[in-house]
């Protein structure tokens, strides 16, 4: 479990999916993300890592406007999806979103039943024509999650009810039943145990086929072991990024080695 | 946090002594909280106190009020008296008023002495005449009008006696105090125990209590709060259409969607001041704006229920705004992240989770505006009512026929001289206090039922 086994893939033929350039994030006065630039490979995970407050989740939240929500925070510079400005002032977040997907740090289904909470999202946004499509999603999004197995006896009995690591797979089976292009997870395995981290990074290994994913995470291991891409952030600066093998064997940066050799964090 | 500044430089002494034995310190702690736990239960005892007082003092002096002493009698109705012409025609027979039929009455009661054997010496005329309630001759007369074919019969009827004799049977009359009373004599009190004997009167429950309209000072036997009781409905039905969706929407727009500025931190806190505010001053309020320049006419439920919606209003703001924060913000940010715009993360998840919240911030605005009397006073709502108000009319339209409420109801009847309505106004309290208790136990039933766990 706790091997530094460095997935080595070859990723310089995909294209970028996010490129984010110049970014500034402020919270009032307080400046919390300081020129970050970064390009996001499709169908790749990109692991985000580096101290508390370093700004990791701040960053992630500005690739789908989660930002907005926090009245005094300010995003400034420029970050693209698949060439097109999101920040753009004709960009409505709502669309962002969907294309966009997100999972928490703490697993929050919505106290509604199973099958409510995979269906949601495609109900909002009007993906399916009648209830025979709908539940087609359900299925296959539980499926693409890993939880269909357990769940699909009781679809109707309350999503909270179930285990943290099931609640996680939940949430994440939510967020693909929108067909996002892009998946962010925000600490997606800090509230579980290791078997359901274990099942939730296997997860995301099978979900990179067809999705980008961004994750952060504050366990060197776990982006050492899904990611084929690592960004290390330290108080508020992208320090170094690069593949995840060269960031963890041969860092460029001296405050990298130091990080993940556990001298500051 | 003592120990931590008692170490000096010199390290701290050993601790020496057993476990067995309490040091001073333990022992002055433990004091210390005995003493706090007895002045809890000192405080909770005081305020059941106060309750079981409250309780019973009201119980004691109003559950008699449901009851009331009839006379149950023949009563011949002459043709001569009441339809001279014999043309049963309803205009000609409203000329016979009350004071028609009160002899009627006066003659079946002589009667009904005779036939039981009944003779009291010193019983004056006069003496039967009042036995029998003002009210029961507009009762008769009422009948009659309702049915002209009773003419020439005689029915069986119960009626009202007098107050004081209804007073003989709940200990507020007795021989003794009656020879002091001008309105009552000894000879009444014989005469109603003898009728008692013989089963013609009797003390029983009495509908009419709660719905009957008011009396005039003279019969307090026939006072009843079915006028308040419309009233106070018809008010509860205005606040609840008005507060309630103008409440909630201004909570959701404060809480989700309102920038924090300086604009919006000055209305919250003018909401908070508003709760504050001292209902009379609302009173004053609707009689300016409601009555004196809207032109709505005074007395009118419609005019209480909006006073009323304005004193709510602070209510149930502030307590589905609470309800709304308490809702985890997780579940806001799980509905945006699946691409819900901020209105369906609101309304699908925000709202539903508050609703047991709001539901019972309501409740309680309610039961406040139920029992408020200061604001309607001023509004004119203390008016002696007589007619039930309709909900709809044409001439007054929605809610706009004179009405009073239950506790201006309870105001009006302490205000009079007979005791009879003493008991009243505490019955009057009891129908409140069963109404406020009713509210609240739906309210529980709500949150109980809508709240989930998350």
């Amino acid at each position: 479990m706790n091997e530094m086994r460095i997935v080595e893939r070859d990723v310089s033929s995909l294209e970028n999916k996010i490129e984010a350039r110049n970014v500034q994030v402020f919270y009032g006065d307080t400046h919390a993300i300081k020129d970050v630039n970064v390009d996001i490979l499709d169908k790749t995970v990109t692991a985000f890592i580096g101290p508390s407050g370093c700004g990791k989740s701040t960053f992630l939240r500005c690739l789908n406007r989660m930002n907005d929500t926090i009245d005094i925070c300010r995003v400034q510079g420029k970050i693209t999806l698949d060439g097109e400005d999101i920040y753009d002032p004709k960009v409505d977040s709502v669309q962002l979103r969907a294309k966009v997907g997100m999972v928490f740090q703490k697993p929050n289904p919505f106290p509604k039943s199973i099958y409510d909470n995979v269906a949601y999202g495609p109900k909002i946004h009007g993906l399916t024509r009648n209830k025979a499509e709908l539940d087609e999603i359900v299925e296959s999004s539980l499926r693409k999650a890993a939880l269909w197995n357990e769940v699909k006896d009781r679809l109707q009995s309350p999503g909270t009810g179930l285990s943290g690591g099931q609640q996680q797979r939940l949430c994440i089976a939510r967020a693909i039943a929108t067909a996002p292009e892009v998946l962010l997870m925000d600490e997606p395995c800090s509230a579980l145990d290791p078997i359901a981290t274990a099942q939730v990074e296997e997860l995301i290994d099978e979900l990179r086929s067809q999705f980008s994913v961004v994750i952060v995470t504050h366990s060197m291991q776990q982006a050492a072991r899904v990611s084929q891409r690592t960004a290390f952030f330290h108080l508020g600066n992208l320090v170094e990024y690069g593949e995840t093998g060269m960031i963890f064997t041969k860092p460029k940066d001296p405050r990298t080695e130091s990080y993940i050799t556990g001298r500051i964090g | 946090m003592t120990d931590a500044t008692n170490l000096g430089p010199t390290a701290s002494p050993a601790r020496k002594g057993s476990l067995l034995v309490q040091d001073a310190r333990t022992k002055k702690r433990n004091a210390a909280e005995a003493r706090f736990k007895a002045y809890g239960v000192a405080a909770i005892t005081v305020g059941v106190l106060a309750l079981v007082i409250l309780v019973t003092s009201i119980l004691g002096n109003g559950l008699s009020s449901f009851k009331q002493t009839h006379l149950t009698m023949m009563i011949e109705l002459p043709e001569a008296k009441l339809d001279k012409s014999g043309t049963r025609d309803l205009e000609v027979m409203k000329k016979v008023t009350t004071i028609g039929y009160a002899p009627l009455l006066s003659n079946a009661l002589k009667a009904e002495m005779e036939a039981n054997g009944i003779a009291i010496d010193g019983l004056s005329k006069k003496d039967i005449d009042n036995f029998i309630s003002k009210e029961a001759p507009a009762t008769l007369r009422n009948l009659v009008l309702a049915d002209t074919s009773l003419v020439g019969q005689t029915v069986e009827l119960k009626i009202l006696v007098n107050g004081r004799i209804d007073g003989y049977y709940k200990g507020r009359v007795t021989a003794e105090s009656a020879l002091l009373d001008s309105n009552v004599s000894p000879q009444q009190l014989q005469l109603a125990d003898a009728l008692r004997d013989a089963g013609l009167l009797e003390t029983a429950f009495n509908p009419g209590f709660l719905t009957m309209p008011d009396a005039s000072d003279q019969r307090p036997e026939a006072a009843g709060l079915g006028v308040a009781i419309l009233g106070s409905l018809y008010m509860m039905i205005v606040v609840l259409v008005l507060a309630l969706p103008i409440g909630v929407a201004a909570s959701i727009y404060l809480e989700e969607f309102a920038p924090k500025n300086r604009w919006t931190d000055l209305i919250e806190v003018n909401i908070s001041n508003l709760a504050a505010v001292p209902s009379i001053v609302f009173g004053i309020l609707g009689l300016a704006i409601f009555i004196n320049f809207a032109g709505l006419r005074a007395s009118a439920p419609i005019v209480g229920g909006l006073v009323l919606t304005l004193m709510t209003l602070p209510t149930i703001i502030i307590s589905t705004r609470a309800a709304l924060k308490s809702v985890p913000p997780s579940i806001r940010d799980a509905a945006l992240g699946v691409g819900a715009s901020k209105m369906q993360s609101v309304f699908h998840h925000v709202l539903p989770l508050a609703a047991p919240g709001i539901l019972t911030g309501t409740i309680i605005g309610l039961a406040q505006a139920l029992g408020e009397t200061a604001p309607l006073l001023l509004i004119g709502m203390v008016a002696f009512v007589r007619e039930y108000p309709a909900a709809y009319s044409e001439a007054n339209g929605l809610f706009g026929e004179p009405s009073t409420a239950l506790p201006v109801q309870v105001y009006n009847w302490t205000q009079r001289a007979d005791p009879a309505f003493f008991e009243r106004a505490s019955g009057a309290i009891i129908v409140l206090l069963v109404f406020l208790l009713f509210m609240n136990a739906v309210a529980i039933y709500l949150r109980r039922r809508f709240e989930r766990r998350w």
